[in-house]
């Protein structure tokens, strides 16, 4: 918890995490990497679009964006909620 | 809220915590076969017209026998298939345009390819286990040996859309097939973000990134539309689930279910009926998580999609439902 905490002034008690906090937070630890075993081959990023080619700038050796040249599926804006 | 959708829920977050790292050094060590980006197919002519079947491999491509229906069909648009049913396609007699492989596993995806260097079945039943592709689970060397010659003969005719994160074994593989391989990267954060992951590896490497939707059934989807530009997508083969009767323990993620939930695993599993054939699937938080990131991502798509799987979970808004061979006469009419 320490490090979500921060503030501009100092306390004059020492602070300690409790046995149960550390608990948690291990637990918290394993059941992330445990669920880190179901997840799928490939990411998917929420209201994102479909192909990022960059920003528009066509520079040499960028060969997605300079050689395929833009899709209609590129750089088209973000995916909104349906 | 079920055991199994609280868990799906979670799944777009550990996606990341499983793969980016992985898929960042197989980025690094793919880079010296990186030579033509995925953009490049997209003038080039595979099938005609504006239609595409996307094949994926689960259970019901064999229980409908969807590869020996769509050749027969004589279908003149774009075939892409997941890798995973690479060789159901092959062994059918349809040759894909284009095969895409995402995973980074460094061990098991080869295998879809045919892999020469196995000579004696791996302590990791994965193969014999699965439900995506049966031949694997009847004789594994002998399906083995047997894809690596059908692989080798159709390679040359195929092209490979192959993600930087995917194992260096799988690039090789391709190449040695005789595949022209054809790059991007999998989309791994928001590319708006300025410490984003996705920002800095297309600086490196100057390829596409694309939205993989968490499986390569879905990238292909993907692909087909973003990048080929198909306005027309069939699917076949993408349950996103479980045929009934299949046993629990012949489930993809099992093992981790087990390990993770104990004597709790069974209520981690999702049951729906299909409206298409009125029979009851079942499903895992994994493929229940693919199946709502399909949902989301369809009502953005630029293509008409149809699902011609005939089994599995994948339906809702944004999705028409049918038979294969109504998907292809309507392709055939121009309707």
């Amino acid at each position: 918890m320490k490090e979500f905490l921060k503030g501009n002034y100092k306390l004059d008690v020492e602070i300690k995490e409790t046995e149960d906090a550390e608990a948690s937070r291990l637990e918290t630890e394993f059941e992330r990497k445990a669920l880190s075993r179901l997840g799928g081959s490939i990411c998917f990023v929420s209201k994102k679009n479909f192909v990022w080619t960059g920003e528009a700038q066509p520079e040499a050796g960028r060969a997605a964006a300079s050689q395929g040249g833009e899709t209609r599926g590129a750089g088209t804006p973000d995916r909104q909620d349906p | 809220m079920e055991l199994g959708r609280r868990i799906a829920r979670t799944l777009e977050a550990a996606t990341f915590d499983r793969i980016a790292a992985v898929g960042l050094a197989n980025a690094e060590l793919n880079r010296p076969r990186i030579r033509r980006s995925v953009l490049e197919l997209a003038p080039q002519p595979l099938g005609e017209g504006d239609a595409a079947i996307v094949v994926a491999a689960g259970p019901s491509l064999h229980r409908r026998r969807s590869l020996d229906r769509l050749r027969a069909s004589r279908f003149k648009g774009t075939v892409v298939a997941a890798d995973g049913a690479l060789g159901a396609c092959l062994r059918a007699g349809v040759v894909p345009h284009v095969v895409v492989s995402v995973d980074p596993h460094s061990g098991r995806i080869v295998r879809w390819f045919g892999d020469p260097a196995l000579n004696a079945a791996p302590a990791d039943d994965y193969f014999r286990r699965q439900e995506m592709d049966p031949v694997h689970s009847r004789d594994e060397i002998g399906a083995n040996r047997a894809l690596v010659e059908l692989v080798n003969k159709h390679g040359p005719g195929i092209k490979a859309a192959v993600a930087t994160s995917a194992a260096p074994a799988v690039s090789e593989r391709c190449e040695q097939a005789g595949m022209a391989l054809y790059w991007w990267n999998p989309m791994y954060d928001d590319y708006e973000r300025p410490d984003s992951l996705s920002r800095r590896l297309h600086g490196m490497n100057g390829l596409p990134c694309i939205n993989g939707g968490g499986n390569v059934g879905t990238a292909a989807w993907v692909l087909t539309h973003a990048v080929l530009g198909k306005r027309r997508v069939g699917i076949v083969g993408m349950d996103f689930s479980y045929a009934p009767g299949t046993p629990y323990a012949k489930t993809q993620y099992y093992p981790e279910l087990v390990e993770m939930l104990g004597a709790r695993h069974e209520e981690a599993f999702i049951h729906l009926d299909s409206p298409l054939t009125g029979e009851r699937w079942f499903t895992d938080p994994a493929y229940f998580w693919y199946r709502e990131v399909f949902l989301e991502m369809v009502g953005g798509a630029d293509c008409d999609t149809y699902n011609c799987t005939e089994g599995g979970i994948l339906f809702g808004p944004g999705i028409r439902t049918m038979r294969l061979e109504e998907f292809l006469g309507d392709v055939e009419k121009g309707r």
